[in-house]
């Protein structure tokens, strides 16, 4: 493991969109929240900005940009990361240089875990940070008392590359995957969901989507809508808290399998 | 000991039989030449038994089976274009290579200097001219000494100066005792590089053999009169001679054994034909490859 990780090291460390990307995650994601402080008092039932960046709240809203910033950068950095060993040809490479195809996607699988794994550290110290600074008395109770939205982070995180990494792999083209990558959650999905599903039949298990589910494990913060809709359909807007955790394994496990499946066997 | 034995290769794309039912037995220390037109499926074998495609039948052992089921890392491949990443330099590419390898400590400043790119080694791999890029593919697939050599059109789109260099280096590296397998369309190189030859056409394998035992067909010897049909009666009631070729102004004839020139020149001279022209040649592997590629039909030399 660690060996295909120093690999995934030399291959990365100069290229150019992984350091400007994770220079923009480490910017993006504290300056997502603290943009809050610019918007005008919050509407009703919410109040005040003040539940942006204090204690346990500010796990939720966190985590709600680095839901975004994630899906972005993240999204991206794999498809990239895939897709640019197709047009190098370096693929081709690693494998006859002496690497087996298990291993040169292990070494993928691996990266993008320990991406996701520092992804959710930074993303712990800036919210105990933010948090910190703008919780008049701090009681540790409180501070932990929305501390599973770390490990939900890390599935997210996970959960957007491991998507990424199935569309890279399959799809080759940087540009092509790209687009699909972005169509399929923020449209295609949708209309899945929502024009097809829902016509047919009206009730959670059109929440039962891999992106739905990534997104999911950091739910928007609007109560009030959540409840509105519970009230007209009968059923939650949003994935019940384990729930969500066992649909989002289930879908990374699947796609980690689809490539695993396609990689070992197609011609490279 | 067997380096690769290849048995009953088969891959089709389509309904097109890139590889048929390819056999090949490679030695320790051969260099071998697998020569044949352009999609005569040269690519696509050396593809198969690096593992990058996938068979449709046939099997391929690599070492007698030593290493596994990755033997990759002890064989050093250059492939149709040198794979790198454009923004790593030399060294850095070099080093990723090495760690694939698990080279301890590679010999980085060696290659470099054998394929004459140490003064650019801090340059990026995008900045390289093609001869450039062709050199230090080579000089990957030198990292860390690897047992077999393979090299696929190493001379492809490079300039005069860039085959010589790039041929040059190939003979010191077969010099010094690899086993090499070559593939090339280009019959001077496999002629000058290889001991051995395959060569392939629509997939299939046609003749192989020592280079030596290939060329060594008929002697020959050129020769050209006023009268080449007079020479040619004359000549054909030798029993030396096996067949006379008439050529537009020359006659190529070819013998049972070689014979000195100087008697053909003294036999005409007595029948009152002057020579103007007299050559002994050697049937070269242009000429063998031709004959075999355009007659598919006449699988001969096989294993000779």
């Amino acid at each position: 493991m660690l060996h295909l990780l120093q690999l995934e090291w030399l291959k990365w460390r100069r290229h150019r969109a992984f350091q400007i990307f994770m220079v923009a995650y480490a910017i993006l994601l504290p300056a997502g929240l603290l943009l809050g402080k610019q918007l005008p008092d919050l509407p009703d039932p919410i109040g005040t900005t003040e539940v942006l960046f204090i204690f346990p709240t500010v796990w939720q809203y966190l985590s709600f940009v680095g839901n975004w910033v994630s899906f972005f950068l993240f999204g991206f950095l794999s498809i990239v990361m895939v897709t640019s060993e197709y047009s190098f040809k370096t693929v081709r490479q690693n494998i006859m240089t002496g690497l087996t195809r298990k291993q040169f996607l292990l070494g993928k699988i691996y990266l993008f875990g320990l991406l996701a794994l520092l992804a959710t550290l930074y993303y712990t110290v800036v919210a105990l940070g933010i948090g910190y600074f703008h919780t008049d008395v701090i009681r540790w109770g409180k501070v932990w008392q929305n501390a599973s939205y770390i490990p939900r982070y890390f599935l997210l995180c996970f959960g957007y590359m491991s998507f990424g990494l199935l569309v890279g792999f399959l799809v080759r083209r940087t540009g092509l995957a790209l687009f699909l990558y972005f169509a399929y959650a923020t449209i295609g999905e949708l209309i899945l969901r929502w024009g097809i599903h829902f016509q047919l039949i009206q009730n959670k298990t059109i929440h039962y989507y891999p992106i739905k589910s990534f997104s999911d494990l950091s739910p928007l913060p609007f109560q009030n809508l959540a409840e509105e809709f519970m009230r007209k359909e009968g059923f939650p807007l949003f994935l019940g808290q384990t729930e969500v955790f066992i649909v989002a394994i289930i879908y990374i496990a699947l796609m980690i399998f689809l490539v695993f499946r396609r990689f070992l066997k197609v011609d490279l | 000991m067997s380096i690769l034995a290849i048995d009953q290769l088969y891959k089709r794309y389509g309904r097109i039989e890139a590889v048929n039912k390819l056999s090949l037995q490679i030695e320790r220390g051969m260099v071998y030449g697998l020569l044949g037109p352009n999609g005569s499926g040269k690519t696509t074998t050396l593809g198969i038994i690096m593992g990058i495609l996938s068979p449709n039948s046939g099997t391929y052992e690599w070492f007698d089976g030593k290493y596994g089921n990755n033997p990759r890392r002890h064989i050093g491949t250059l492939l149709e274009t040198p794979n790198f990443y454009p923004y790593l330099d030399a060294i850095d590419n070099l080093q990723l290579i090495a760690h694939i390898r698990k080279v301890k400590h590679p010999n980085l400043g060696e290659v470099l200097d054998l394929v004459n790119l140490s003064h650019r080694k801090h340059s990026r791999f995008k900045t390289y001219s093609l001869g450039m890029k062709q050199r230090l593919a080579i000089a990957a697939a030198m990292l860390g000494d690897p047992e077999v050599l393979i090299f696929d059109e190493p001379t492809n789109g490079l300039d005069p100066q860039g085959i010589a260099e790039v041929r040059e280096t190939i003979q010191q590296i077969a010099q010094s005792g690899k086993t090499i397998l070559m593939a090339s369309h280009i019959l001077d190189e496999v002629e000058r590089i290889c001991s051995h030859v395959a060569i392939m056409k629509n997939g299939k394998l046609l003749a192989t053999g020592s280079v030596g035992a290939i060329l060594s067909q008929d002697p020959m010897i050129e020769m050209a009169c006023d009268d080449n049909k007079a020479l040619a009666t004359l000549l054909q009631s030798q029993h030396m001679v096996t067949k006379i070729e008439e050529k537009p102004n020359t006659l190529l004839v070819h013998f049972k054994e070689a014979i000195p020139p100087s008697l053909i020149n003294e036999l005409a001279f007595k029948n009152q034909l002057t020579l103007h022209y007299l050559a002994a040649k050697k049937r070269s592997l242009e000429a063998e490859f031709l004959e075999i590629t355009q007659n598919p039909k006449t699988p001969k030399l096989l294993n000779s």
